[in-house]
């Protein structure tokens, strides 16, 4: 039997084939023996997932634009697949040219969320790839991972050859540069890595070796190789018009979960929420011009014949130009017959003026991210947001015809109260009032949907110190908001598991040591803990449980900012010492401003010119 | 205004893409070759435009149908170039034809189908013989889930089954069974070709493995017409108004 025809027997048998067939619009198609350097871009988790993601397709389309190299995907098969191809032996292959993994010279996983990482294990061992670095031969891939938790990479390290921080245009084009010269020296493996080391944002974790005290604490890394930086710094890129953006992005065949052309329109974020990785380790913002912003909508909307359009950042009405340019590219979009999208926009009367605009009568749900419920609570974790800007914005549009608003909040900030959450009780019925105020005495239509996550302490953040809620407090007090919400009619409440909190928290402040957690987790069958019908607790208990290791001591621990942290040889470029004085501040009640108005000495402008501080 | 059929193949893994796949394909693809189709009205405007017959996930097709309306009138040979020009691998525009604007939709006209099935038994048999056996019976009932209620009720398939003739490559095999089949299809009445490859199993007294199973559509057709008897294929019926 043929691959293909091998192939075939299995699609024949699962749940949407498509996802393992490739051939989409745009996907690349090269002769495999005329590169040096075969790139396996793995998504851990399923195909639709993967394909919603616009860093998939930057990185597919800066790799494919080099001639030395192919680029080609590879995702998690849905455990309908997997069985399937356990049964068969048939190996993880590649979308494009289905070839297996193990042919690859490189195999980058993108790591955008802790609950992916059993899928990584996962993906090694089906592709046949040996788990950990230190078991991989000559011959075998070298297994890479960049992408937000790359910045605490410590619980994957003895799995990963090397770790890419920071923005990845430049660096992998380094990487594969390398790569080919290495390859054509016919130099051991170890040399490779002894080269990329030197690489600005490179990071290879079996130079670094961690030293713990004799109570079992961090202590600090010793590094085994001399030459691999003491502190590896992310990278950055400087000028996004310059930088290179895909115009035809890959179309998938099948619905996923984001389905259309996207342009991102600036990286980074201005504000310093203190709870907020993504608002520290992209730093600094980077605008992308109206101008270079149009163009790239334009070429895609022609290339890939979507429908429907969107930008991207971490808060899109920051953008300097904002205004013309939503009025420009809605005026693009209506006369293409394409749907603009525009995602976490702040509900002021611009906003609702365009949204007025390009929704109509099909009004889509507006969302209101307050995140804590009393102004103490958003000194606290810095987000500037009153409740005066929620009640006005909540009148505009009730007047205007919405009728439902989506908050969101997050429980177990650091010193929060109940007397916190009385205030997210007070923010749903005042808009509630609100509501029945305009509707002359009724509720009418109103609805408030309160939704809420648990505060998870991320490595990179002035937060990274504290102590998460125990999964007995979270209880307490979603049960606490759950009964004082149902008394306000009209007022719907949802909140997250605290199982995968609790995890998250774990890897996210993990060192080397929760690795064997991991991998126990993964023996024993955890994957896709992402997908609450495949998350299973008492195997991961089982984990922690069999490898000795106590959860409690990574999520639940206040740790001294004094103390070495396992990622202190990571480096977002925003300095240990401003993450310090914040928390300080955070601690005090103070808020710190937005840089927008100046610098506030967070450290990235060592590194590169702020182009936003400021100017407001 | 006007009005075209295609005519189209759906091979290779685009096997894999279901029906409402290859109709947002489609879509996206009329939007980037700028043939500008006529869209419903209303409050969710979609473009004018349907599949003859919808082919099962997995299947392969020689010859599809897509019926469609756009804002100006194209020269047929145009249509063929700008739409393959823009098409992943996997489909291929290979017909074209200008429609009289009648209300009556193709879909509606399609009376019968032709495929190739081929599939592998779980053991040897004869069942060139059985085959006869199979088809000289007055009645052939099959148990049909009704979409609605999901009860189970009988269906007798015998009148659906026009054809059945073992294919030349399957002559000497007891094991691999190559069958071309001609059926009943479309909106009136519409026989899936596996419903009766697994009911002739089950006369066999065996199980049918789908896995095993490759099944290409080879054609379309509508009935009579004109006074014309038999099959007119789907490329070549023109709809009228009654």
């Amino acid at each position: 039997m043929t691959w293909n025809e091998q192939l075939d027997k299995l699609l024949r048998r699962v749940e949407k084939p498509a996802r393992y067939i490739g051939g989409e619009l745009y996907s690349v198609e090269k002769d495999p023996g005329s590169v040096a350097t075969r790139f396996g871009f793995a998504f851990p988790d399923t195909y639709e997932i993967g394909m919603s993601y616009l860093g998939l397709q930057i990185i597919y389309h800066v790799l494919n634009g080099m001639e030395s190299v192919y680029c080609e995907r590879v995702f998690a098969p849905a455990q309908d697949m997997e069985a399937l191809m356990r049964a068969e032996n048939m190996p993880l292959f590649t979308l494009e040219t289905k070839t297996p993994l193990t042919e690859m010279d490189i195999v980058g996983f993108t790591l955008q969320y802790e609950l992916s990482f059993t899928n990584i294990v996962n993906m090694l061992d089906l592709a046949g790839i040996p788990i950990l670095s230190s078991d991989r031969k000559e011959g075998d891939p070298f297994v890479a991972a960049g992408g937000p938790c790359a910045y605490n990479p410590e619980p994957l390290a003895p799995v990963l050859d090397f770790v890419m921080l920071g923005d990845g245009e430049d660096s992998l084009r380094e990487v594969c540069a390398a790569h080919e010269e290495w390859k054509a020296s016919g130099a051991p493996r170890t040399a490779f890595l002894e080269t990329i080391c030197r690489i600005p944002g490179i990071y290879v974790p079996a130079f670094y070796e961690p030293v713990y005290d004799e109570e079992g604490s961090f202590s600090h890394m010793n590094k085994l190789f001399d030459a691999a930086p003491d502190t590896v710094e992310k990278r950055i890129v400087e000028d996004l018009n310059a930088a290179d953006f895909p115009e035809k992005n890959i179309v998938p065949l099948i619905d996923v979960v984001h389905d259309r052309a996207v342009v991102e329109i600036f990286r980074g974020c201005t504000r310093g929420c203190r709870f907020c990785q993504a608002g520290m380790i992209y730093r600094p913002v980077r605008e992308r011009s109206k101008e270079r912003i149009k163009e790239l909508a334009k070429s895609q909307i022609e290339a890939t014949g979507y429908d429907e359009m969107s930008i991207l950042s971490l808060s899109t009405s920051d953008h300097s130009e904002i205004e013309p340019l939503v009025t420009e590219l809605m005026e693009m979009c209506r006369s293409n017959n394409v749907a603009l999208s525009l995602p976490s926009l702040r509900l002021d009367s611009f906003s609702f003026k365009v949204l007025q605009e390009i929704q109509g009568y099909k009004k889509s749900g507006l969302t209101f991210a307050p995140e804590a419920g009393s102004q103490r609570l958003r000194d606290v974790i810095n987000k500037n947001i009153t409740e005066k800007d929620i009640y006005s914005a909540m009148e505009q549009a009730i007047e205007l015809g919405w009728t439902g608003v989506k908050l969101y909040f997050m429980v177990g900030l650091p010193t929060e109260t109940f007397e916190d959450l009385d205030g997210i009780v007070e923010i749903a019925g005042g808009i509630m009032e609100i509501a029945r105020r305009a509707g002359g005495g009724k509720r009418g239509r109103f609805n408030v949907t309160v939704s809420v996550s648990n505060f998870v302490p991320k490595a990179h953040t002035p937060f990274q110190w504290c102590a998460q809620d125990t999964e007995e407090s979270f209880e307490e007090k979603h049960l606490y908001l759950k009964d004082k919400l149902k008394k306000i009619k009209g007022v719907s409440f949802h909140y997250h598991g605290t199982h995968t909190s609790h995890l998250e928290a774990v890897f996210a402040r993990g060192d080397r040591r929760v690795c064997q957690v991991l991998l126990k987790a993964w023996e024993l069958g955890c994957k896709f803990d992402g997908w609450s019908e495949y998350f299973n607790y008492q195997l991961w208990q089982e984990a922690f449980r069999l490898t000795g290791i106590s959860s409690d001591e990574y999520a639940l621990r206040t740790i001294d900012p004094a103390a070495p942290l396992p990622w202190d040889h990571l480096s977002c470029s925003v300095s240990k010492k401003f993450f310090q004085m914040e928390w300080d501040r955070a601690q005090k009640e103070e808020t710190t401003h937005d840089c927008r108005h100046g610098c506030v000495g967070c450290g990235v402008n060592s590194r590169t010119k702020c182009q936003r501080e400021g100017t407001l | 205004m006007s009005r075209y059929v295609i005519q189209f193949y759906k091979d290779g893994n685009m096997r894999y893409i279901s029906h409402l796949d290859l109709l947002r394909l489609f879509k996206r693809t009329f939007k980037r070759t700028g043939i500008r189709l006529i869209y419903s009205q209303g409050f969710n405007p979609h473009p004018r435009m349907s599949f003859v017959q919808p082919l099962s996930l997995g299947y392969a097709s020689d010859k599809e149908y897509l019926d469609f309306e756009t804002t100006e009138q194209l020269d047929c040979r145009e249509i063929i170039s700008r739409l393959n020009g823009a098409m992943p691998a996997g489909v291929g525009i290979i017909g074209c034809r200008e429609l009289p604007p009648t209300k009556r939709t193709l879909a509606a006209l399609v009376e019968y189908a032709v495929y190739e099935a081929s599939f592998e038994l779980s053991e040897p048999i004869p069942w060139r013989e059985k085959l006869e056996e199979f088809l000289a019976q007055e009645q052939i009932l099959v148990e049909k889930k009704q979409k609605k209620t999901g009860k189970l009720v009988e269906q007798d398939i015998r009148p659906m089954i026009l054809k059945v003739e073992p294919l030349e490559r399957s002559k000497n095999n007891d094991k691999y069974i190559s069958l071309t089949l001609l059926t009943c299809a479309g909106s009136n009445r519409n026989l899936n070709p596996e419903t009766l490859l697994s009911a002739f199993c089950s006369f066999c007294g065996l199980s049918y493995a789908a896995e095993t199973a490759s099944i290409r559509r080879k054609e379309l057709y509508c009935g009579g017409q004109n006074g014309r008897d038999g099959l007119v294929s789907v490329m070549e019926y023109t709809p009228q108004n009654h």
